[in-house]
């Protein structure tokens, strides 16, 4: 399996505490029922990502981790993410759902209960 | 600044395009090609070769690997989210389909020691120069 591109018997990786933050390229899409959130973050394991509410405010965070030593030749350099979005008031924070795969970050937020069509009880006379 | 006898203007024109690029090779934010997907490529002493292919998302059946010779083929596809409609973006930053890159790595590269492994969206392939033919010293026949 390789590893990586480190220098052999240094020091294998280190952490960014320096790096620089981009915002993903993202993807943002309405249904029926709610919003679809898309971010690209590669590089980005699933044990330092961070999504949070505040308020109306959604914000996501991803930590890279990058080989110690400098490639011969260098066409992207990954750097840490973080992104914030405004929530409308028509979604429900407390139902949002977030997954990660292959670096790329889905978020969906549902609409509230109250916006989404909803068939209203007869009671009887 | 004094001039040399053999000043031109377009010698200075080709010096400052040079600064230019230098400058825009430190700032490594937007790839030096415009090629999909980019790549780092780093050589160790001892013979190996890592190309790490920055393609997050890609679908992993369509992910696929070639070598012959010296070059390297990479080949994957990200597919659109399926079933819904363009008009339903409120955003759209990410680039989608089918993409083909292919690098000459300059070594001959030995086609049974090839691994690659696909973790956070970052393909890493490893690969193997083919060692050079030792030189050998042949026995003259009297």
């Amino acid at each position: 399996m390789p590893t990586g591109p480190h220098d052999p018997g240094g020091s294998r990786l280190r952490d960014d505490e320096d790096a620089r933050t981009v915002i993903p390229a993202t993807d943002v899409f309405e249904t029926e029922t709610g919003f679809t959130i898309v971010a690209d973050m590669p590089g980005v394991a699933p044990e330092r990502l961070e999504v949070t509410t505040e308020g109306d405010a959604l914000t996501i965070r991803g930590r890279v981790t990058r080989a110690s030593r400098p490639p011969d030749h260098r066409e992207f350099e990954l750097a840490d993410y973080a992104q914030t979005f405004t929530l409308t008031d028509d979604v429900d924070p407390a139902r949002i759902r977030a997954a990660l795969k292959d670096g790329v970050l889905r978020i969906t937020v549902p609409k509230s209960a109250t916006i989404q069509p909803r068939r209203i009880e007869i009671d009887p006379a | 600044m004094a001039r040399q006898p053999n000043w031109s203007p377009w010698q200075e024109v080709r010096r400052l395009q040079r600064d230019l690029e230098h400058l825009f090779e430190r700032g490594n934010l937007a790839p030096r090609e415009s090629e999909y997907p980019p790549v780092n490529v780093t050589h160790t002493p001892d013979g190996l070769i890592f190309v790490e292919v920055m393609c997050p998302g890609a679908d992993k059946g369509t992910l696929e690997l070639t070598v012959a010779g010296d070059t390297l083929t990479i080949k994957g596809e990200r597919k659109p989210e399926e079933g819904v409609a363009d008009t339903r973006y409120r955003r759209r930053q990410r680039p989608m389909g089918p993409f083909t890159r292919t690098m000459r790595l300059g070594d001959r590269i030995d086609t049974d020691a090839v691994q690659a492994t696909y973790a956070h969206g970052i393909l890493l392939v490893q690969l193997a120069r083919v060692p050079e033919a030792t030189p050998k010293r042949i026995a003259i026949r009297s």
